[in-house]
């Protein structure tokens, strides 16, 4: 399956290379290799978006009141878990954001999960997938908040309850904010890279048997990675959703 | 008396000591980036014990004296373990980029 990848890398690169290099040179990102900028990791995540898209598209399709079938099951199970998780913690009108949640917890499961596959590397080990879902995080609770608060409201809330110390609450806020990006990339991606590490380690010292205890942690990590993803992605939105104040996380 | 003993004991391993720090620097080639990297890791990684140690301890606690909240705590244990997980991870990343 490994060559296939590599041909599909290859196969995008050659189509789609040269619009990809003006487009991130007129942006001002120089890569590191200007005739082949799509990697592995990259091809792969394409490959679990198009994954996604069918499932949704199947699952929609076939729904059925009378006799559903077990995409049907499946995805009444997913959505059960996360609009119980999403209730929890958001509460009262969690339903709006459901999509979005929904979406990360199965595009990071679905790539962690691609590690597993022997020879692959984990698509989420890059630490640019788990950049670009950081980056959608942050922008995608903003944007709710100003949209719920209102603007004056939201930048309020930056300054904390006591007026006399917002001089001080408000940069170190902001700071924090920004600092989500980061925790939120660098625990996923570290996350994954350790365990394909401990993998290739266990196999480069005993080839036989033990790399599947590896795999075994690796199978275990990703889940959790996963539902931390998604469970930080609700509490920040439920931070900047809610009016009253809440202790910072 | 006892504590003196153990001092020039340890001094003494030092002196003994001395030719493989002296093999190392005077190797040229060989840096000491493993070495730091070791011991930053496993600071990290004890530490980080220690606090998941005492999380998931209190956690089970709290289970045993209050079944009927397990869904709420079991949502604090996992996302404490993951912010204290995560401080260690900044060491490993950091590790990572100093140790190329």
């Amino acid at each position: 399956m490994l060559p296939l990848i590599n041909a599909l890398t290859a196969l995008l690169n050659h189509w789609f290379a040269a619009p990809i290099v003006a487009v991130m040179t007129t942006l001002g990102i120089h890569p590191a290799h200007s005739t082949h900028p799509i990697t592995n990791p990259i091809t792969m995540q394409l490959i679990v978006m198009a994954l996604l898209i069918l499932f949704f598209l199947a699952a929609r399709i076939s729904l059925n009141v009378e006799k559903p079938n077990s995409i049907q099951h499946t995805a009444e199970f997913i959505h059960e878990f996360v609009s119980n998780q999403a209730e929890q913690v958001i509460g009262h009108g969690y339903e709006r954001f459901m999509p979005f949640v929904t979406t990360i917890l199965l595009f990071v499961l679905i790539c962690n999960f691609f590690g597993l596959l022997p020879g692959f590397e984990t698509p989420t080990a890059d630490p640019v997938a788990p950049l670009g879902i950081a980056i959608l995080t942050f922008i995608y609770y903003n944007f709710h908040g100003v949209r719920v608060q209102g603007p004056l409201n939201y930048v309020k809330h930056f300054a904390g309850p006591i007026w006399w110390i917002s001089w001080l609450m408000f940069p170190i806020e902001i700071i924090s904010h920004l600092a989500r990006i980061m925790s939120l990339t660098i625990r996923l991606f570290a996350n994954m890279l350790a365990s394909d590490l401990i993998t290739l380690v266990a196999f480069s010292l005993i080839p036989i048997v033990v790399p599947v205890l590896g795999l075994g942690l690796h199978f275990a990590v990703s889940l959790i990675q996963a539902y931390i993803f998604m469970l930080l992605a609700m509490i920040y939105l439920a931070m900047a959703v809610t009016h009253e104040e809440e202790a910072s996380i | 008396m006892r504590r003196l003993q153990y001092l020039f004991m340890t001094l003494s391993m030092l002196c003994l000591a001395t030719p493989a720090f002296a093999q190392s620097a005077g190797g040229g080639s060989s840096s000491l980036v493993p070495v730091g990297a070791g011991i930053g890791m496993g600071i990290a990684a004890g530490l980080c014990g220690i606090g998941q140690g005492r999380a998931a301890g209190s956690a089970s606690e709290a289970v045993a004296r209050n079944p009927g909240a397990r869904p709420a705590i079991m949502l604090f244990l996992v996302l404490g373990l993951a912010f204290i997980e995560s401080l260690s991870l900044f060491t490993f990343v950091i590790i990572l980029l100093k140790a190329k």
